[in-house]
């Protein structure tokens, strides 16, 4: 761990790891959209207004709404896995 | 080191600090430092969220001489780290929140003791190298390993103190009762940490009550401010009552029971009362892990929802003062356990 200045890198090297973006969609029309809740106060609210204009205006041809556990843990890798199967984009919101 | 490099400037513009200078981390008191512990260095404790880096032997003995560290501090540190990435703890939680609390660590036992934890005048405030650096190896891992660093992996509002140490043990000397640790169950001779998600304490000041209920009455004053979490969520609670206070309730007859079970009862708030500020929200209330009526103005919601969210400690110097830290909302529970030295 020791590099030439002498001192320990004390993140342990850390910071290397990159994760490639998923390719980006050039249009929603007849693509299923996720959207996930954060499970804080009005999230759903503003998750359903966004599916609906999404619907509207843009052609998505489906929505479909999850929820995490508890918006302060991350989303099980199980919900990331099923969302990830089942929809081309996906939105999470923050409520509160 | 070459000559071009200040390694206090070099540490501090990489952002592997708190902010004050660090001790250089060099193999040589790495070597130094290891000796504090038993373990093998290659050890994994656990991998620190959001970042995910590994907190090993190594690398928790790494930040533990940086923070200023001595060698015998090096069980408390990894002790204490190993139980806060406990799940129930919800590290990942703290570190994103826009809230500022942070991992109190109430170290109870002669170990405690014998590397000069400090509980007693000033235990929350500067001056005691085994409280500042112990907390600090704590929170620059959080940083340097965790990514919790305001405005990047933490979207904290402001922060808080707590967040450059919080480690402190009890003022065993003066306390009348047991200490925390006992009251969970532990034998005195065991070295036992407790952590709790908590912001700054909170003072309650009282020169005046001489008699237990008068004076919970004012502590639990302090326990349940409109905008704090604990009305609005479970939450976890530390109240650390000066020596002064437990004797007053001592020596009327209550044990540290009995004035956990006092302030559980009535540190609280009428429905009424709490839907003309702070964070009241129906839903919320509706969340407890209790049964409410939201709409019943008259209900009585407590501060502490569960009773082992309260933390109840004797700590501080003698005087008329009590220290009350509100906990936080993201559902996190305060984790205990034995460490080994």
């Amino acid at each position: 761990m020791a590099n030439d200045l002498g001192f320990i890198d004390p993140t342990a090297g850390g910071g290397r790891a990159m994760v490639a973006l998923a390719p980006r969609p050039m249009d929603l029309a007849g693509k299923v959209v996720g959207l996930l809740d954060n499970t804080k106060e009005q999230g759903t609210l503003i998750l359903e207004t966004i599916g609906k204009v999404l619907q509207e205006k843009y052609g998505v041809a489906k929505v479909i709404l999850r929820a995490k556990e508890h918006y302060s843990k991350p989303a099980t890798d199980s919900l990331i896995d099923e969302m990830s199967k089942e929809v081309q984009v996906a939105i999470a919101a923050v409520g509160g | 080191m070459t000559e071009a490099v200040d390694e206090f400037e070099f540490f501090l513009n990489k952002q592997w600090s708190d902010g004050f200078p660090v001790v250089t981390p060099t193999e040589a008191r790495l070597e130094t430092m290891l000796k504090g512990t038993r373990c093998d260095p290659d050890e994994v404790i656990g991998s620190i969220p959001p970042a995910m880096e590994k907190a090993t032997v190594r690398t928790v003995a790494i930040h533990a001489l940086m923070a200023g560290c001595k060698p015998e501090y090096l069980p408390a540190v990894l002790g204490g780290i190993n139980l806060m990435l406990r799940e129930e703890f919800n590290m990942n939680g703290v570190q994103g929140t826009m809230h500022g609390v942070a991992p109190l660590m109430i170290v109870n036992g002669p170990y405690a003791k014998k590397i000069g934890i400090h509980g007693e005048n000033g235990c929350f405030g500067p001056s005691f190298r085994a409280n500042a650096t112990i907390g600090r190896a704590i929170r620059l891992m959080m940083l340097n390993l965790g990514g919790g660093i305001a405005g990047i992996g933490s979207a904290t509002i402001f922060s808080t103190p707590l967040r450059y140490t919080a480690c402190i043990t009890e003022n065993t000397t003066q306390s009348p009762w047991e200490t925390l640790a006992v009251s969970k169950g532990y034998l005195d001779t065991d070295n036992v940490i407790t952590c709790a998600m908590v912001e700054s304490p909170r003072l309650c000041f009282d020169d005046v009550s001489q008699e237990p209920d008068r004076l919970l009455n004012g502590i639990a004053d302090s326990m349940v401010a409109m905008g704090s979490w604990n009305m609005h969520a479970r939450s976890d609670m530390v109240v650390a009552m000066g020596p002064q206070h437990a004797t007053i309730c001592s020596k009327a007859g209550m044990s540290r029971a009995d004035v956990h079970a006092r302030l559980c009862k009535i540190a609280g708030r009428k429905v009424r009362d709490l839907k003309n500020g702070g964070n009241w929200r129906r839903e919320r209330a509706l969340g407890f892990p209790i049964k409410v009526n939201p709409d019943d103005d008259d209900f009585f919601i407590p501060a502490i929802k569960e009773a082992d969210d309260l933390q109840l400690m004797v700590a501080g110097g003698w005087g008329p003062c009590t220290a009350v830290c509100h906990g936080w909302s993201g559902g996190s529970k305060a984790v205990h356990g034995k460490y080994e030295i």
